[in-house]
């Protein structure tokens, strides 16, 4: 059996859906937020996997992009959740209910 | 199968074994033991100090910022390094894009110092 | 990895760069960097300056916006990713110029609650910097790179009351919403890549469109990639942060997301409906379809039963989004007059949008709500807003002579003349929900004009000059795009097509 291509796919397919899933099930915004860093690192792998496949240099840029971009997410949803720690102790997305929706 | 899936079946293997034995001594100690949980059973054991309060207990909010900070910086490096592996072939050019974008980040920076936020409150 | 690298691509060659092209960006960036400088230097004391240099600085991008446009010609820059045609220059004035009627609404918002105001100016001109490079996008990378940059910083604006949990809430929402939409984009991309093996849309629409039927790999990549930007334009069955958001932020926030970062979602969307994926219409127009109908019915039909004005025009914003979706259900059909259509009733909403949230705020200043109720007898006190709240509703309600008519009129247009059995009903369903619409819009009306004020309290609303001016301005506009819709027209005749060079 070889390590095909197909392989990685499948591998960044199911971390995909596993932070996706994660990311509508879990209620815990820092749970979200590594959910949302999962996605994210599925869609880098899939991104290294085609460019390796395809022998192609665009795949490897593409990933330096997603990962800046992603550490930036990060810090900012962290700065939105300590301002809301500083108001009130260890708030769930589902305590956060003043707004209907 | 190939040679290198095969050195991962042996891991595999180890690793099954290693979870079912767990698994096996943990029944077995399950059937065997007297079950009477009463209230100081189930305390922690905090080097015979009696436990207070909450076991989340939370982290002081400061030191996040410091981390916050270092995610960000840290991460940008990134675009650092394939200018610098082949910093001769960009030459003037090159410098001078890396000496903006490094600007840009450093501005970034001044701004939380001049704001206070890396004052060890 | 790195060594390796290098030696494949070969000697690095410096790429042209044609420095008038990229003039409006760099403009609002070295604005930004200043605000940012001013910032550092004076901390507090720079406050009062804020919004006038960030006004400055917008101003200031319309002017390389002006010479590019007289200069008529077609740009394009690293190997197509960049593009400035006409299209681009016409996105890029909406944005600059809705970016400034949001300074003129938030300078008296911002400066009178206890707000960082040297930040806020600064993080907005990050979003509209995002939203004008989203216009000239035309690769994969650079499209998220810009979506990446319009929405961060929105998602620290919309918590702007920091101190206030429905804001916090807000933010939250619109983050968490956000990135999972541009997770699911990024891989719908990657996936892209992967079939085609470029990040350029045009060489992407090539790959993909070169065989009879689309692997599956195409069909997920392109449905990823409209639900990605399905969210940031709040279409059903995304748009449920919407509603949420709009309550929670700052009003002035509220507005710039209604109107800048939903046009921002429009663009991104056109781009790679019209250059990447327009060979495959077989995969997104039926998709498209359905959001768009979806959106005006849905939309249309919770905004009917709203008692919050904020929310309700969230919703009429999600049923807006449905008609600006329904010409490019059609693309394939009428490219252009699609295209036109949309890119016309983006710029009539934007303004008729941008002064229905300017009254808001007005109001605000007096009643402290946004409460539908609270509109009660306003003419009574405030004859001015009155009338002009009127204006904006019966635009967004597409009654003629004003702007909003015309918009309609280009969507129902395009629709018909594709004339295709999903243009027709797309049509039907413009005109059915046009008229539940107006029930609504209507409602706000009656109860301004016919009822008496709550309480019998008529102090007069004090509106500031900056306020004031956005108001005439937004007006002006609504009213001469739809007594000239011809205005509208001519400007808007672009085409992506044809603006596609390599």
């Amino acid at each position: 059996m070889e390590l095909t291509t197909t392989w990685y796919l499948v591998l960044s397919a199911s971390m995909f859906s596993i932070g996706a899933t994660g990311l509508l099930v879990r209620r815990n915004p820092l749970v979200m937020f590594m959910c949302v860093e999962l996605m994210l690192n599925a869609v880098n792998i899939s991104f290294v996997a085609f460019g390796s496949d395809l022998n192609d240099v665009g795949g490897q840029i593409a990933v330096f992009f997603v990962l800046v971009v992603a550490a930036v997410e990060v810090v900012v949803g962290l700065a939105l959740v300590v301002a809301i720690t500083r108001r009130r102790a260890d708030a769930t997305a589902d305590d956060l209910s003043v707004l209907r929706g | 199968m190939s040679d290198y899936l095969r050195s991962y079946l042996t891991v595999g293997i180890f690793g099954l074994v290693g979870v079912a034995l767990v698994g096996v001594f943990l029944g077995l100690g399950r059937i065997l033991r007297p079950d009477h949980p009463n209230l100081a059973k189930n305390e922690a054991y905090e080097s015979g100090v009696e436990p207070t309060g909450d076991m989340w207990s939370q982290a002081n909010i400061r030191y996040y910022v410091f981390a916050l900070l270092f995610v960000m910086f840290d991460v940008e490096a990134v675009f650092i390094f394939p200018w610098a592996a082949r910093l001769e072939a960009y030459e003037v050019f090159g410098l001078i894009e890396m000496a903006i974008f490094i600007f840009i980040l450093l501005l970034g920076l001044i701004y939380a110092w001049r704001k206070g936020v890396l004052k060890w409150v | 990895m790195l060594a390796a690298l290098a030696a494949e691509v070969g000697d690095f060659v410096r790429p042209p760069i044609d420095w008038h092209a990229a003039a409006p960006e760099l403009t609002l960036l070295a604005f930004g960097v200043l605000l940012t400088l001013m910032d550092i230097v004076w901390l507090e004391r720079g406050r009062k300056w804020a919004p006038a240099l960030a006004s400055i600085g917008l101003l200031a991008t319309m002017v390389p916006i002006i010479t590019l446009a007289v200069d008529g010609a077609d740009r394009s820059m690293f190997g197509g990713a960049f593009v400035v045609d006409k299209y681009a220059l016409i996105m890029k004035a909406v944005f600059i110029l809705a970016g400034y009627i949001v300074v003129l609404i938030s300078s008296n918002y911002i400066s009178e609650g206890d707000y960082w105001e040297n930040e806020y100016y600064g993080l907005l001109l990050s979003s509209i910097l995002g939203m004008i490079l989203m216009a000239s996008a035309r690769d994969l990378i650079t499209i998220f790179i810009a979506l990446e940059l319009l929405s961060i910083p929105a998602y620290m604006l919309a918590t702007w009351r920091k101190r206030d949990l429905k804001s916090n809430e807000a933010g939250l929402k619109y983050y968490l919403m956000g990135v999972f939409a541009s997770a699911i984009l990024l891989y719908g991309m990657s996936l892209l890549y992967g079939a085609s093996g470029t990040t350029l849309l045009v060489d992407l629409n090539e790959s993909i469109s070169a065989s009879d039927s689309p692997s599956a790999i195409v069909v997920m990549g392109i449905i990823f990639v409209i639900v990605g930007f399905a969210f940031k334009v709040s279409a059903v069955p995304f748009h449920t942060w919407a509603p949420d958001t709009y309550e929670g932020a700052p009003t002035p926030v509220t507005a710039f997301l209604s109107v800048a970062s939903k046009a921002a979602g429009f663009v991104a969307l056109m781009n790679m409906l019209f250059v990447g994926f327009i060979g495959r219409d077989d995969v997104y127009e039926p998709m498209i379809f359905a959001l768009a109908a979806v959106s005006m019915t849905v939309g249309n039909l919770i905004a009917l039963r709203q008692t919050n004005i904020v929310r309700m025009l969230a919703y009429s914003g999600v049923a807006q989004a449905g008609y600006m979706l329904a010409p490019l259900a059609v693309a394939s059909d009428v490219p252009d007059s699609a295209l036109a259509a949309t890119v016309s009733y983006l710029v009539i909403y934007a303004v008729m949008n941008l002064g229905a949230f300017a009254v808001v705020i007005a109001v605000a200043r007096k009643t402290r709500s946004a409460e539908i109720d609270d509109y009660r007898g306003l003419f009574h006190y405030a004859p001015g807003l009155t009338v002009a709240m009127t204006i904006f509703l019966f635009a967004l309600a597409g009654i003629p002579p004003l702007g909003g008519w015309w918009a309609k009129f280009r969507i129902m247009g395009a629709v018909i003349e594709a004339n295709t059995v999903s243009g027709v009903v797309l049509g039907v369903f413009v005109a059915v929900n046009s008229v539940i619409a107006l029930y609504y819009y209507a409602r706000i009306g009656a109860k301004m004009w016919a009822d008496e004020a709550p309480d019998g309290d008529l102090t007069p609303v004090r509106v500031p000059a900056s306020l004031k001016s956005a108001l005439v301005l937004t007006v002006a506009a609504t009213i001469v795009f739809g007594v000239l819709p011809g205005l509208v027209g001519d400007v808007t005749k672009v085409s992506l097509l044809a603006g596609v060079g390599g």
